[in-house]
C-alpha cells in the first residue's frame, strides 16, 4: 500500500531518521538544513520518536559527539550544510578512522565567499576523501530511501563508516513533491538493530583512534578504510535487493535514463538530473539518441557501472555543479579515468560546469550541452574545451549589479 | 496527478518579497526550481509589478493569466501586456475583513485554484492541511477556510491555452564572463537605500506632530533606520525605506504615531 504525501526534501530526510529509529541526534542549525532538525525536535518533543536531540555549540562538536555516541552502539543521525560541513570536516575523517557509522545528511549550499544560500556541490565534495560513503539524491523519494539504505551500508560489519546523504538546498530541500513514506514495520524488517562488537561503556573502557606515529601502522589502517569503502558497493547491492522486495524501489549506484541505444549521454548527479532528463525526453521526441547517466553513489565511486554504461557511446558530457579552481569540474576526471582503459571508450568527453551557487539552468542551456555533444560527434574533436554555463540575460544582471557597486544609480 | 512546489526567499526578513512556484501535471514532472514560463502569475503585492528585480511578468506565456491583488480594476493594467488576461481581486481587503490581518496565503491559493478549475473541496482540504502543518487550527483555520471560500466564489475558471513567448537565449562564453578584473569590490557601499523597501508596506506609520515631543524613542527602535531628524529638529519617516513593521507605533510612549492602511485615503 502506498502512503503518498506531498513533502519537502528536508521533511523526507527527517522521515528517514524517524523510520530508522535513531537514538541520538547531535545538532547545529544552518540554512537550508535547519528544517530537518526542527522537524526532528518537534517529533521528539511530541513523543513520536524515542531519541535524544542535543543542540551542541558547533558542527565540530556535533560530529565529535556523533562519533562517540555511535561507538557506544547508539544509532546516530545529524544534518548539516555548506560551511557547517567544512567546520566539522576534521571530525568526519576521525569518524571513518574510528570506524564509527552514522548517517549525516548534507543539504548542499555553495561555500562563501561570496556568501549565498543556494546549492552547488563543493561542500559535499570537500568531504569526498574523508572515508565516508556518499549517496546523492535527485528527489524527495530518494532522500528518504537513500537515508534508510545509508544506515544499512554504514552499519554493515564490512563497512562501518559514516555515510553522507546529499540533497540540494532549495531545489530539493524546500521543494515539495510526492513521496511514498515507507511503512515502519517494513523498515524495521529492512534495518536490523545496530550492534557494536566492543562498544564504549563506562565500566569497560575501550580506546579508539589511538596514535600510531609509525607510517606503516597508519597505512595499515587507511588501507582498511579504503577496503571498507570499496565493500560499500556490494552492501548497497544486497541492501537494494531487500529494499526492492519490501518497497518496490531499487537503487543502484547509478541510474540509467533512456540509455538504450543512446549515443549522446549526459552524466549528472543530484537534483539537476531532473532537468537533464527533461532535455533527454524532449530530444528523444525529435529522434535524437540522447540519454542520461545519473551518479547516485559518489563514494565509493561506481567505476564499473560508469565504464559499462558509457562504453561504446559516441559523446559523453559530464555536468559538474562544482568547481575546483585551477582544474575544473571535480567529477570530470573521475568519470574519464573510469573510461580510459576501455578500448571502445567515447571519443569525446565534454566537461560542463554549471549551476554554481544555485545558478538556474534553463531547458535552453541543457539543450545547448546536447547540441555541443552532437557537434563533437560530427567533427570528431577529442579534447573539447569546457563549457562554463552562463546566459546573456544573467551576464546583463551581473553587469547591472557591478555598476550599482561602483556607485552608478540604476535606471528604473 | 502530480504536484510540486518551490518557494524562494532571500535571508529571512519579515515583509520581504518572496517567490513561489507550483507545477501541476497529469504525468511525471521532469522539472524543478524556477518556472521561467508560467501559465499563470499571481502577484500578491502590486508594487512588485514595477520592481525590476521582481519582474513578475517575465516569461508569462501568451494567453496566460495575470492575477493581481489590488483595489484597482483590471482596466488599470490593460496596457501592461496585450497578449494575456488580467484579473484583479482585492485579496488584502478581504483578508483584513475576515482574518483581521493581511495574511494572503489562503486567499491567493483560492484565487489561483479557481482560475485553474481546481475543485473547491480540494482547495478547502489543502488550506486545512497546510494550516494544520504549521500548527494553526480552531477559529483561525475556520476563518482562513471562510476567506478561501469567499475568494473562490468571486472568480471564474478560465480555459488556458498558452504558448511560450519564445524569447531568444544565448550562452556567454567564458572569455566574456572573465573579461573584467575578476576581483570586483563594492566600492560604493551603503547603496541599499536604492532598494525601495517602502513598497512592501501594508500599513504606514504616520506621525501626529501635535502630540510628538521628539523624544526619539521611535528613532531608537526603528530596525531599518527609517527615522531621521530634520533640520528643524523634528522626527520624520523615510517612506521609501520604512517597511511598515509598525514597531514605532507600538513603542511611541505618547501614541503619537498611528497606522494607516496603504492605498486608503
Amino acid at each position: 500500500m502506498k502512503n503518498d504525501r506531498l513533502i519537502t526534501g528536508n521533511f523526507a530526510a527527517a522521515w528517514a531518521a524517524r523510520l530508522a529509529r535513531v537514538d541520538y541526534i547531535p545538532a547545529y542549525p544552518i540554512t537550508p538544513q535547519t528544517e530537518i532538525i526542527e522537524t526532528l525536535a518537534k517529533w521528539v518533543r511530541e513523543g513520536l520518536m524515542d531519541a535524544r536531540l542535543v543542540q551542541v555549540e558547533s558542527e565540530h562538536s556535533m560530529l565529535t559527539a556523533a562519533g562517540a555516541a555511535s561507538l557506544t552502539g547508539a544509532r546516530v543521525f545529524s544534518a548539516t550544510s555548506s560551511q557547517g560541513l567544512l567546520y566539522g570536516l576534521e571530525m568526519l575523517y576521525n569518524m571513518s578512522g574510528w570506524r564509527a557509522p552514522m548517517v549525516l545528511v548534507n543539504v548542499s549550499r555553495a561555500l562563501a565567499a561570496p556568501i549565498t544560500l543556494a546549492p552547488d556541490h563543493n561542500d559535499v565534495l570537500a568531504a569526498r576523501d574523508s572515508g565516508s560513503v556518499q549517496l546523492h539524491a535527485e528527489n524527495a523519494q530518494e532522500v528518504v530511501d537513500l537515508g534508510l539504505l545509508a544506515y544499512r551500508i554504514a552499519e554493515d560489519r564490512r563497512v562501518r563508516l559514516p555515510a553522507i546523504v546529499n540533497l540540494d538546498g532549495f531545489f530539493l530541500s524546500f521543494t515539495r513533491e510526492k513521496v511514498d513514506i515507507p511503512e515502519q514495520a517494513k523498515v524495521d524488517e529492512f534495518l536490523p538493530e545496530y550492534k557494536v562488537a566492543d562498544p564504549f561503556s563506562a565500566t569497560r573502557p575501550v580506546s579508539k583512534g589511538s596514535s600510531v606515529m609509525e607510517g606503516f601502522a597508519y597505512s595499515y589502517f587507511h588501507y582498511h578504510i579504503h577496503e571498507a569503502a570499496q565493500r560499500a558497493r556490494e552492501v548497497l547491492r544486497e541492501a537494494s535487493q531487500d529494499y526492492e522486495s519490501l518497497f518496490g524501489r531499487r537503487y543502484g549506484p547509478v541510474e540509467a535514463f533512456m540509455l538504450d541505444d543512446a549515443e549522446y549521454v549526459l552524466v549528472i548527479s543530484n537534483s539537476f538530473a531532473t532537468l537533464g532528463k527533461q532535455a533527454v525526453v524532449s530530444l528523444r521526441k525529435d529522434g535524437v539518441p540522447a540519454g542520461l547517466l545519473k551518479l547516485r553513489m559518489l563514494r565509493p565511486f561506481p567505476v564499473q557501472e560508469v565504464a559499462s554504461t558509457l562504453r561504446g557511446r559516441k559523446v559523453v558530457a559530464v555536468f559538474d555543479q562544482n568547481l575546483s579552481p585551477g582544474s575544473g569540474g571535480i567529477l570530470y576526471p573521475e568519470v574519464t579515468s573510469a573510461l580510459y582503459h576501455l578500448r571502445d571508450r567515447p571519443k569525446s568527453v565534454l566537461p560542463v560546469v554549471g549551476g554554481l551557487g544555485g545558478k538556474d539552468i534553463t531547458k535552453h542551456e541543457m539543450m545547448a550541452v546536447f547540441e555541443r555533444m552532437r557537434a563533437l560527434g560530427r567533427n570528431g574533436e577529442t579534447a573539447p574545451a569546457p563549457m562554463y554555463l552562463m546566459r546573456d540575460d544573467e551576464m546583463a544582471r551581473v553587469n547591472r549589479m557591478l555598476s550599482v557597486a561602483r556607485g552608478v544609480q540604476p535606471k528604473k | 496527478m502530480n504536484a510540486q512546489d518551490f518557494p524562494l526567499y532571500g535571508a529571512e526578513r519579515r515583509g520581504a518579497p518572496v517567490t513561489a512556484f507550483t507545477r501541476v501535471s497529469d504525468g511525471d514532472i521532469l522539472e524543478r526550481g524556477y518556472i521561467f514560463d508560467p501559465d499563470i502569475s499571481v502577484v500578491m503585492d502590486e508594487s512588485l509589478l514595477d520592481d525590476p528585480l521582481a519582474n513578475p511578468l517575465a516569461g508569462l506565456r501568451r494567453g496566460g493569466v495575470l492575477l493581481v491583488n489590488t483595489r484597482r480594476s483590471a482596466e488599470a493594467y490593460r496596457r501592461t501586456r496585450e497578449d494575456i488576461t488580467i484579473l484583479t481581486v482585492d485579496l488584502t481587503d478581504l483578508a483584513l475583513k475576515v482574518l483581521g490581518r493581511p495574511v494572503l496565503s489562503a486567499a491567493s491559493a483560492a484565487a489561483a485554484a479557481r482560475v485553474l478549475s481546481i475543485a473547491e473541496a480540494s482547495l478547502q482540504r489543502a488550506v486545512a492541511d497546510e494550516l494544520e502543518e504549521i500548527g494553526v487550527g480552531g477559529g483561525l483555520a475556520a476563518k482562513n477556510l471562510e476567506l478561501a471560500g469567499l475568494i473562490y466564489a468571486k472568480l471564474k475558471p478560465m480555459r488556458l491555452e498558452t504558448r511560450e513567448l519564445g524569447a531568444a537565449e544565448t550562452l556567454v562564453p567564458l572569455s566574456v564572463i572573465v573579461s573584467g578584473s575578476g576581483s570586483e569590490d563594492a566600492v560604493s557601499t551603503g547603496n541599499s537605500y536604492l532598494r525601495r523597501t517602502g513598497d512592501w508596506r501594508t500599513y504606514r506609520p504616520v506621525i501626529d506632530y501635535a502630540r510628538c515631543t521628539d523624544c526619539m524613542v521611535c528613532y531608537a527602535y526603528c530596525p531599518e533606520s527609517a527615522m531621521s531628524v530634520k533640520d528643524d529638529g523634528r522626527i520624520s519617516i523615510d517612506y521609501d525605506n520604512c517597511k511598515g513593521c509598525l514597531i514605532c507605533v507600538t513603542e511611541c510612549p505618547l501614541r503619537a504615531i498611528v497606522k494607516q492602511q496603504e492605498g486608503v485615503a
